[in-house]
């Protein structure tokens, strides 16, 4: 059976970013087609505490200049950070 | 009339086991295999089954149950698979020389190297020379009609031998078809209530199984095991043929099953419910005027060689197709026991050995006909070019993966569910921790959906060897001089910590090694499905704690493991919440300096609720979390050296209810209920402030 490719590089050992892959993973994984309500963020009443980026199950929320910024990508729509958010500054929308 | 439903075949052998009028049911969950101890919970909690039902902490002491409940003289029942089998295994070895007639339903798996929760026979591989009796079934109505039979079998006095019943994972046990449910009246008619001659009671007689042999002796009992083991096959075709004629439905001559194999000059063997897809091809195979038969082997053990040799003289070849690979031998398990049982024939037919299907990989109709046609080919020519052969299909890798230039300790996104608590925990935790850090985790569902999208290196560990693995990994460390530098920690579920993963955390903890133990506790067991664990609190509903007309809910107080923690005497004890994130950061970095400066084991015990299991919407999961705080539920504990703080301490607890409202696995209290629950939250809380008033905890230095 030698000379056979096998699909990660090392015959026999299977490794990296995939299930119970071992960690040492390089990225992370698209789940934006999870999600049915994105949140909408009022820049304008947002005061940067940033307890949503420190909530965000997904990690999908990261500080920015006008405050949170979201990746979609990585947004299941979960909207702990509406719920959150002391000012009401987030808002779930149905996309 | 026998009712007709369509259900999966975990729910068939559930049938089979309250027809059965089984009186003890012992159980661990493990996929695929938990919902036959689902349906049986749901039996009782509902009054359809009058069973004592047992929620073990591991496998091991499942099988322990099991044999118990055997010995002291009623019909016991409990099942696994895979890793909880091979966990098991101790105990299932000593099931026969206790001639205990219980019985165990495998939901078959894979065997971790490469774990999978798919379908094979390497699990059962290592239990089947034990001397238990194991039958494989083919299809949903013959897991219902195994159950029944085989008590039957492993009750009758000429065996009185355990015995296992294995469905393939996920193609019988999720899967739904027909099934016919007979009359209790005639199952009681068929099988008679169990009424051992030998139970372990005092009250009775001095009976006592013997444990032990004198060594001269040993010899003579594996032969006399052997003997009724092999006179075991004659009690096999009488239930199997009185079975018929009390519900119309015989398997074979109950060790195998021929089909369509008059006049052939070949057959394919198989096992299992791959034998559904044999057939189809067998019908193609003789429509197109090919000379080729199937025998499906139901009975592995006793295995059924005098069968094998009465077919073997009429046939010129056999294909054996087998689910299972005895490593180092370049063979499966089904070949190597079909050969040895031929080798004594003079005129012995050719054998083609066919490895397929393994870790569930699909065998297709259209594998058996190029089976088939090998075999075929083989009598033709009248040799074999290859005496074993690996059915493989291609690989089409699917990802998911978006690529990150810069290193990262976890990335974003999981696998995980929509507004999981432990998410933020994990993030967390490699946040604060850093890159010099192993992740050593038992299976949980953090496993399944973080190891994936984490930087550092994240360790499977089984289940009940984690602290074992993390220690190892330290000692390695220290050797060569950097557990200063190494992170060495778990990330386990409550299933992992206050169950199965106890003993090996309390070693652990009493050898003082420096590793950092974080419990997301989710309350119930939530990768098999949502079942109780040491750690589900009072009352609430779980699938092996159902609310029904006679269960409502958990009826025991959760371990109060971080006590019992510190009664080891361990350097720092807290109990964490995501809706404390400040707090949480701190202890976890409290953790990590207690380890690096190698003072002992750091334990932190996290709520991580669930909306899976708890049953509420995602986006309530910080303010569950922060309820379970303010009302009491979820008291933030730190304990360093013994000496106890509260770390938020509100002037007036707030009523439970606010709480236990937001959670459908509490709907079903009754006010009664919830005053209980206040009660024990009230309690623990006034043990806690006694504890913090004591300064330090006595028996710290």
């Amino acid at each position: 059976m030698s000379g056979e490719k096998y699909p990660f590089g090392i015959k026999g050992l299977v490794g990296r970013g995939g299930l119970l892959s071992g960690g040492g993973g390089v990225g992370g994984m698209y789940v934006g087609d999870w999600r049915v309500f994105t949140p909408k963020i009022d820049y304008e009443k947002c005061t940067k505490c940033w307890l949503c980026v420190a909530y965000c199950p997904e990690a999908a929320l990261s500080k920015g200049e006008e405050g949170p910024q979201l990746d979609p990508r990585f947004c299941k729509g979960c909207g702990v950070c509406a719920n959150e958010c002391p000012v009401k500054a987030i808002e779930m929308v149905r996309e | 009339m026998p009712e007709v439903d369509v259900m999966p075949g975990n729910k068939a052998v559930a049938y089979g086991v309250k027809l059965s009028r089984v009186k003890g049911i012992a159980l661990f969950p493990i996929t695929p295999q938990t919902t036959i101890v689902e349906y049986l919970a749901d039996f009782i909690a509902n009054g359809e089954l009058d069973a004592e039902y047992i929620h073990a902490e591991g496998e091991h002491t499942a099988m322990g149950v099991a044999i118990g409940l055997s010995l002291s003289g009623v019909r016991a029942f409990t099942a696994t698979n895979s890793q909880g089998l091979a966990y098991m295994h101790e105990c299932v070895a000593q099931a026969p020389a206790y001639r205990t007639p219980l019985l165990m339903a495998i939901a078959n798996r894979t065997l971790g190297w490469f774990w999978s929760i798919q379908p094979d026979y390497s699990d059962v591989m290592p239990e089947l020379n034990l001397g238990w009796i194991i039958q494989f079934v083919e299809s949903n109505q013959e897991c219902l009609d195994t159950v029944i039979q085989l008590y039957k079998i492993a009750e009758d006095k000429r065996v009185l031998l355990p015995a296992m019943l294995c469905l393939d994972g996920f193609y019988l046990s999720y899967s739904n078809e027909r099934v016919e449910i007979p009359d209790q009246e005639d199952v009681d008619d068929f099988l008679p209530p169990y009424e051992p001659k030998h139970a372990v009671d005092p009250t009775v007689s001095d009976f006592a199984p013997a444990s032990g042999l004198p060594t001269q002796l040993h010899t003579t009992y594996r032969r006399i095991y052997e003997e009724i083991l092999n006179d075991a096959k004659e009690v096999i075709k009488e239930v199997n043929e009185d079975f018929g004629k009390h519900f119309g439905r015989t398997y074979g001559n109950g060790l195998i099953e021929e089909y369509r194999c008059e006049d052939v000059d070949a057959i394919l063997v198989t096992m299992g419910s791959m034998t559904t897809a044999a057939r189809r091809a067998i019908d193609e195979l003789q429509a197109d005027g090919h000379k080729i038969g199937l025998v499906r082997v139901k009975t592995m053990r006793p295995f059924p060689s005098e069968e094998f040799r009465r077919l073997a003289e009429e046939v010129e070849a056999i294909g054996v197709v087998d689910r299972m690979v005895l490593h180092g031998t370049g063979g499966g398990g089904l070949g190597a026991d079909l050969k040895s049982a031929l080798y004594s024939m003079e005129d012995r037919p050719l054998i083609i050995n066919f490895i397929a299907g393994m870790g569930g990989d699909d065998i297709s109709t259209m594998d058996f006909r190029k089976m088939g046609e090998r075999v075929l080919k083989a009598v033709e020519r009248g040799r074999v070019e290859r005496e074993v052969e690996y059915i493989e299909h291609p690989f089409k890798p699917v990802s998911r993966l978006v690529p990150f230039k810069e290193r990262r300790v976890i990335y974003p996104g999981s696998g995980g569910c929509t507004g999981c608590g432990a998410s933020i925990i994990i993030r967390h935790v490699l946040d604060v921790l850093g890159p010099n850090t192993v992740v050593v985790d038992p299976p949980n569902c953090a496993g399944i959906n973080y190891s994936s999208v984490v930087g550092v290196p994240w360790i499977l560990a089984n289940y009940a060897a984690t602290a074992g693995y993390q220690t190892g990994l330290y000692r390695g460390y220290k050797l060569k001089g950097k557990a200063d530098k190494i992170h060495v920690v778990s990330f386990a579920g409550d299933g992992g910590t206050v169950d199965i993963g106890l003993q090996a955390l309390s070693g652990a903890a009493e050898r003082g090694e420096s590793i950092i133990w974080i419990c997301y506790d989710n309350e119930a067991y939530m990768n098999t499905g949502i079942q109780r664990s040491g750690s589900t609190p009072l009352y609430a509903r779980t699938t092996t704690t159902p609310a029904g007309r006679f269960w409502r809910g958990k009826r025991e107080r959760p371990k109060n493991v971080p006590l019992i923690m510190a009664a080891h005497g361990i350097p720092y004890v807290a109990t964490a919440s995501i809706a404390f994130i400040p707090d949480l950061r701190r202890k976890i970095k409290r953790a990590a300096e207690i380890t690096s400066a190698g003072k002992g084991l750091a334990y932190i015990h996290i709520q991580a609720p669930c909306p899976t299991g708890w049953y509420y919407p995602p986006e309530k999961t910080v303010e569950v979390a922060r309820l379970a705080v303010l009302t009491g539920a979820w008291p933030l504990i730190e304990i360093e050296e013994g000496r106890v703080k509260i770390n938020v301490k509100p002037k007036k607890l707030r009523p439970i209810k606010e709480y236990l409202r937001l959670q459908g696995r509490f709907r079903h209290l009754t006010d009664e209920q919830i005053e209980e629950i206040q009660r024990w939250v009230e309690e623990s809380w006034e043990s806690w402030l006694k504890l913090e008033e004591m300064g330090k905890l006595p028996w710290y230095r």
